[in-house]
């Protein structure tokens, strides 16, 4: 072997050695100090100064919040008897997280049973994880089939959605089990299964039809109030609440609406959830609401509305007011429907229905019809207050009253000769009043009604109150139009433009009763609600009692004496002292092309006439053009057994009969 | 060296095979083994049950003979009560039969009564439950319902050939439909027994009570069967509640189900065995 060439620079060993300070090698160790630095302050930055993004995004990656939503508070009537309430809904939900490893397996099995069967139409990964958690589900879906004797199917779409959507929210197999069903699946389904029996709220309106136009209804809504909650920026699941859609739903939604709960997990890289929850807190129940409906009355008032459409076919609204404080006793518009019809959700059918029947419309509050020979009470008071007319004033009635060049006839064509002005008010005599209304003039009689509020809604907390007309000279001639005497004895009996809600009539005649001029009313219930007093109407009291006894009389022998008649077994309120005027006006109605009239049937009253403690409005809308529809044979036989009803359950306001002279 | 440290991680090893061999084991045989334990283990606990029993025997030939007398006639007393009884309920049991075949009502699913001891307890925070002397060989059946004196005791949860394991309502593993005597709308709530701690009374939860039902305050009211749940007949008591409380997702309302004290101490039992097994409800799908 030779020795090795000095001078050759590969020299053959392993070990390079170098000159301790080769520039070249030196000049590299800044460039390394600089790039380490460069390193060392990326990774400061990062830890330093990015700490809370990065904790904020991985917070957002690994975190999930789901709001359940509070149940609704309940509804009850003046009598603390339930209106609105939530009924327990069962259902058998599985969560999704605890199926994992089944998914897995059962992925796997299909995946070789596939390959063992050599089809080369072998499906794609996601087609056989898809095949796999179906056949999982089904499964579990068949357990609760064989318990409780169903045939349900999983839904694969829906199925589909929610995996992929919602995750973290349990996956209802069956959501309307019976108690029956629930109480098999309690004792027969294993308690460690993934299989969960949960219950939740729906709503219950245990009185069916009755006051649905009040207590309203609601639908199905994802739009929960998270507003304050932790976690506003994470991945939100939402469970669907419920939201009012009208009456009393709508109006207190939010103090009915509970307030929302929320649950904050941590999830895995899949998205399944990792128990136990990070945070929580329980959805809260929303406020009971008492409101002032008295349920028998009210269906009282409804049922013999409802008999009178069945056999006649006409809509109508009653409403009872209590005279003294204004709490709504009585708010009936017919037909109605059924708020329990709603949810989930309406079906076509029934939707079709309501359309039909127009039984969306709340006409008690939002029907404005011509209040017609109810609105003489008007006159009457308009004439006391201007001194043109006075009790004993008399007119005589020829059957027919010519103005301009229009003739005007008396109620029914009746020819009544001279008549008192009580017997005008009681056998509802137009002439006396058209006489009186040229004598008096147009305006007083609009102003008076206007005082009363009738041209104003009353506030009641319902939506869609309406408010109503009074027409009268100086707004017809601000409008361009002409007033003629024609327009003042049309508005003396209530017709010519005037339209009045039945709300604003009862709360009219409770004004009346307590010789008053303004009646609020409201649908909530307060026992220690105080009586109203507003500014009085400012009759003399020969004047009150003129009117009121003319208004009793109206009862006894006038238009609405069906309520006093004896051979009325069922209907003879002769021991209660009522005061009450009937009405009949006619509105102009088009169909196909052709020109026809319709009636609305009136009756407005209040009771005991001495010391009012219900006032009542009671209305019908014919169907038929050219039928007639009285207010006395139809409208008033109504109110009576609503006062009926309210005087059976307040025995102690019947005043007591008049001592017998002695003999 | 080796060797002697192989020595030492002998019982190490074996315990592995044994682990690794149990492992492999097909599930039959796993099973088999299970139940062959179980039947092994039987006649222990039925020779320590009558051992107890004669010791409770022998104890009471100590006792002074008049007292013995004396314990002799009010047993004599309480058989002939019960006898009177038993004719009683046989004639009501006739007249119902009766109405409900004049009426055409449904008939119950019915049950044979099969009275057991009880050979063994074990109570835990975890589970709690009974071995009764009663089994596959008296028709025992998995599921069926187990009563005492005081109501639902339990269901059984596994069957032997002479013996049957129950587990009490006490036991988080023990779920049924119950309903509160006073609602009258009898809507079906959840009972679910709960771990109780030790010495402490045994208790039960009841879950999604309707938010409209009441209970006055001092008063307390009883939670019975549903009956609808095709297990238990309805009607049974399981225990009293005091007060309801808004449950924790504020639809419904939960309580605290005080269970029948003399649970821990019960001696014998009834195991009602369904003639006729529950079966799904025809045409409940809609």
């Amino acid at each position: 072997m030779l020795p090795p060439d000095k001078n050759d620079p590969r020299t053959g060993t392993l070990i390079e050695t170098h000159k301790r300070h080769d520039w070249r090698i030196v000049s590299f160790y800044p460039i390394v100090a600089v790039l380490l630095l460069v390193i060392a302050a990326g990774f400061a930055y990062q830890q330093l100064f990015k700490t809370g993004e990065y904790t904020e995004s991985e917070v957002q990656q690994s975190q999930r919040r789901i709001l359940t939503p509070g149940p609704r508070g309940e509804i009850y009537d003046r009598e603390g008897r339930l209106l609105v309430g939530n009924l327990a809904r069962y259902a058998v939900t599985i969560n999704l997280d605890e199926l994992r490893s089944e998914f897995r397996r059962t992925y796997l099995i299909t995946r070789r049973k596939w390959r063992e069967a050599d089809d080369k139409n072998i499906p794609t990964s996601a087609e056989l994880w898809r095949i796999a958690r179906g056949a999982v589900m089904q499964n579990y879906l068949d357990q609760v089939n064989e318990i409780i004797g169903r045939d349900e199917k999983i839904n694969d779409i829906r199925f589909r959605r929610h995996f992929n959507q919602q995750l973290l929210i349990p996956y209802t197999l069956i959501e309307d089990l019976t108690p029956e069903e629930y109480a098999r699946l309690v004792e027969q389904l294993p308690v460690n299964s993934p299989l969960r029996l949960t219950a939740t709220s729906t709503r219950y309106y245990p009185y069916g039809n009755t006051a649905a136009h009040v207590l309203g209804y609601i639908r199905s809504s994802d739009d929960l109030d998270a507003e304050g909650f932790p976690g506003e920026n994470l991945t939100t699941f939402k469970m669907r609440g419920t939201t009012g859609k009208d009456g009393l739903e709508l109006t207190f939604n939010e103090h009915l609406q509970g307030k929302p709960g929320y649950t904050i997990y941590r999830v895995d890289p899949a998205g399944y959830r990792i128990e136990p929850p990070l945070e929580r807190s329980p959805a809260l129940r929303g406020k009971r609401l008492n409101i002032s409906l008295d349920i028998d009355m009210q269906q009282v008032a409804e049922e013999k509305m409802g008999d009178v459409e069945k056999k006649d076919g006409y809509r109508g609204a009653v409403v009872a007011l209590d005279a003294q404080t204004g709490e709504t006793l009585v708010l009936a518009s017919n037909p109605g429907f059924n708020p329990n019809d709603f949810f989930p959700r309406l079906s076509q059918e029934n939707y079709d229905r309501m359309n039909t029947l127009r039984a969306w419309s709340n006409l008690a509050i939002a029907g404005r019809m011509e209040p017609g020979s109810t609105f003489k009470i008007i006159d009457a008071i308009a004439g006391f207050r201007a001194n043109v007319l006075h009790p004993e004033s008399v007119y005589y009635c020829g059957g027919t009253l010519r103005v301009g060049n229009r003739n005007f006839a008396c109620h029914d064509g009746h020819v009544h000769g001279d008549i008192s002005f009580h017997d005008a008010i009681a056998k509802s005599c137009n002439i006396f009043f058209y006489r009186e209304s040229l004598d008096l003039g147009a305006q007083p009689i609009a102003d008076e009604a206007r005082r009363f509020g009738l041209d104003r809604a009353t506030g009641i907390e319902l939506p869609g109150e309406i408010k109503g007309n009074i027409t009268d000279p100086i707004m017809r001639r601000a409008r361009g139009g002409i007033w003629a005497g024609g327009d003042t004895v049309t508005l003396a009996i209530g017709q010519n433009e005037t339209v009045v809600t039945p709300l604003e009539m009862a709360c009219f005649i409770a004004s009346v009763g307590r010789d008053e001029t303004r009646t609020s009313p409201t649908i909530l219930h307060d026992p220690n609600r105080r009586p109203l007093h507003t500014e009085p109407i400012g009759l003399t009291p020969v004047q009150r009692r003129a009117l009121v006894e003319a208004m009793r009389e109206t009862i006894k022998t006038g238009t609405a004496r069906i309520l006093t008649n004896p051979r009325m077994r069922d209907l003879n309120l002769g021991y209660l002292d009522i005061a009450g005027k009937t009405g009949t006006a006619q509105k102009e109605v088009w169909e196909d092309g052709k020109r026809g009239i319709i009636n609305y049937a009136w009756f407005v009253g209040f009771a005991p006439a001495s010391d009012p403690r219900i006032a009542i409005a009671v209305v019908l809308e014919g169907d038929v053009p050219g039928e007639e529809v009285g207010g006395g044979a139809i409208a008033a036989p109504i109110g009576g057994y609503v006062l009926k009803k309210y005087f059976e359950k307040h025995p102690e306001q019947i005043p007591a009969p008049p001592a017998q002279p002695a003999m | 060296m080796q060797l002697k440290r192989l020595v030492l991680a002998k019982p190490f090893l074996t315990l592995a095979i044994c682990i690794a061999a149990w492992m492999v084991l097909p599930f039959v045989i796993k099973r088999a083994a299970r139940l062959t334990f179980f039947e092994f283990q039987a006649p222990i606990d039925v020779s320590a049950a009558t051992i107890r029993n004669l010791q409770d025997y022998w104890a009471m030939r100590t006792r002074d003979p008049n007292e013995l007398i004396e314990a002799g006639k009010e047993i004599a007393r309480l058989n002939s009560f019960y006898e009177n009884k038993i004719r009683e309920t046989k004639t009501l049991e006739a007249e119902v039969a009766r109405l409900e075949e004049l009426l055409r009502l449904p008939v119950f699913n019915t049950y044979r009564a099969e009275p057991a001891r009880v050979v063994r307890r074990d109570y835990n925070a975890w589970w709690q439950r009974i071995t009764i002397r009663t089994g596959r060989t008296r028709g025992i059946t998995v599921g069926a319902p187990v009563i005492f004196v005081g109501g639902v005791i339990g269901r059984v949860s596994e069957v032997g050939l002479y013996t049957s394991v129950v587990d009490l309502i006490s036991s988080p593993g023990v779920r049924l439909s119950a309903v509160i005597e006073t609602d009258g709308d009898h809507r079906p709530v959840n009972f679910q027994g709960r771990s109780s701690a030790a010495f402490s009374n045994a208790t039960g939860t009841l879950e999604f009570v309707p938010f409209d039902i009441y209970i006055p305050p001092g008063e307390t009211v009883r939670v019975v069967t549903s009956g609808l749940g095709g297990v238990f007949p309805p009607g049974l008591s399981l225990g009293v509640i005091k007060k309801l409380e808004p449950g924790a997702d504020g639809l419904f309302q939960s309580a605290e189900v005080s269970l029948d004290p003399r649970l821990s101490a019960i001696t014998e039992v009834t195991v009602l065995v369904p003639l006729n097994p529950p079966e799904p409800p025809k045409g409940a799908a809609q």
